[in-house]
């Protein structure tokens, strides 16, 4: 099963919202709570409709719709999105609301968004889609499972466009409770030095990135996603390698024909451990590549590195920011592999390549 | 009666996040559904929600709804009408 990567949306930590620009100046955070760089919603939702979102719905409406744009579809054949913990703001305020109020008086607004598939369901009331639309809520693969499900409606569907996406906001409260349970790192570390700090924990992100899939060729395609794969809390035992090569082998591929390894290392030395044997069996070999500086730590971050490598192939360009070796850049770049793991429990492979 | 429509208008925009309209572009006898304001079902939900929780006042009737919501004046007429009870 692939797909191309027709077009992209992506709102993020770092300024990626606009389409026309790459990654040309990188956000340096100095705390470990990467915020989205949210656009003026007025040039993308009518006020009438704006004033009732929550962030996150503001958020995943208005990537979904710079991607449909982009992509120049009005309407999809499906819309399939992944989220992890859902509307949590609109869940906290609902919740609040209960507590407050002795479980009355609760406002409607607050419940009706508070559903995981408020997203999703949104993006089809204002493009008044009535076609195929469900959400994964699976952790941290959330994406990868709406992915997956993309990907097998358009091996049964070959002249659809499937409009799939992932959604994720930090708040406040979940930022301070994961805090409390030593999830994130201490002291103003810049995001920029993730990999330098050798302390416990990582940096906390949120993002809304949204793609259009087709299985037609087109000179406006970023990208084709080859390849996918999931696997769940394989053990101690798990070599990083072994899964890479298996999975490459699957695919009639070998190491070496790998131009960018994009590796979700978060600078968190447990989960970082993952990969050393895998960057060492890279060194010399195939340049590496990182990305969880840019966008934090989250269940949908892997939306994000599937984002970067569509552009990277697009564009034939690597920003120097994501290299974990600047001077290691490679010349033509075809082939991208994404590894990322989360906790060392979810682990998934994304294979991505030029057109 | 002024000082209590002038504090509903606060309250709506506030409660319904009417972002871009300020008490003074809102005419307490205009309607607040349909061509007015704009409002739709939900909103009069928190219509509702608001009356209770900052007034006391509760709704037993959901027809009634479509009279005490016609206005901000008709919402401040209801009020002062069933607080005095």
């Amino acid at each position: 099963m692939e797909a191309y990567i027709r077009g992209i949306g992506n709102i993020s930590p770092q300024a990626t919202f606009d389409n026309g620009v790459f990654l040309e100046e990188i956000r340096e955070y100095r705390s470990a709570r990467l915020q989205a760089i949210e656009p003026d919603y007025k040039q993308y939702i009518k006020p009438i409709q704006l004033r009732r979102m929550s962030r996150l719905l503001r958020m995943g409406v208005t990537s979904a719709g710079i991607c449909l744009h982009d992509a120049g579809i009005e309407k999809p054949g499906a819309i399939i999105t992944g989220t992890g913990l859902g509307m949590m703001e609109e869940t906290e305020k609902f919740l609040n609301g209960i507590f407050d109020n002795g479980e009355r008086l609760l406002n409607p607004t607050a419940f009706i968004q508070s559903t995981h598939n408020t997203v999703g369901a949104h993006i089809a009331v204002m493009l008044n889609c009535n076609h195929y639309n469900l959400t994964y809520v699976h952790g941290p693969v959330s994406f990868e499972n709406a992915l997956l499900d993309s990907l097998m409606w358009l091996a049964e569907k070959p002249d659809d466009k499937v409009l799939t996406g992932g959604v994720e906001e930090l708040t406040e409260s979940h930022f301070i409770i994961t805090d409390s349970i030593h999830f994130w790192k201490k002291g103003g570390i810049s995001n920029l030095d993730l990999l330098k700090d050798k302390n416990p924990g990582t940096i906390a992100g949120e993002g809304a990135a949204f793609f259009l899939l087709s299985k037609q060729e087109d000179p406006g395609n970023y990208a084709i996603i080859k390849g996918l794969s999931t696997r769940f809390n394989p053990g101690k035992d798990h070599i990083a390698v072994r899964y890479t090569e298996e999975f490459l082998a699957s695919h009639n591929l070998g190491m070496d024909d790998i131009d960018l390894m994009l590796l979700g290392l978060n600078g968190d030395p447990v989960s970082d451990e993952t990969y050393r044997p895998l960057l060492q069996h890279l060194e010399g070999k195939t340049p590496g590549a990182y990305f969880k500086h840019l966008c934090g730590e989250h269940y949908l971050a892997s939306s994000f590195a599937l984002w970067l490598a569509a552009r990277i192939v697009k564009s034939q360009a690597i920003p120097a920011a994501v290299m974990l070796n600047p001077g290691q850049a490679p010349g033509k770049i075809n082939r991208i592999l994404i590894y990322n793991h989360y906790q060392n429990i979810h682990h998934s492979l994304m294979l991505v390549t030029s057109c | 009666m002024q000082e209590l429509t002038e504090k509903l208008k606060k309250e709506i925009i506030e409660v319904l996040n009417l972002e871009d309209v300020s008490p003074e572009d809102i005419d307490a006898d205009a309607s607040l559904f349909g061509e007015g304001l704009g409002l739709d079902s939900i909103d009069a939900l928190e219509l509702i929600v608001l009356l209770e929780k900052n007034y006391g006042i509760k709704i037993e009737d959901p027809k009634e709804g479509r009279k005490i919501f016609a206005s901000v004046r008709t919402m401040a007429e209801y009020i002062l009408e069933h607080q005095k009870k």
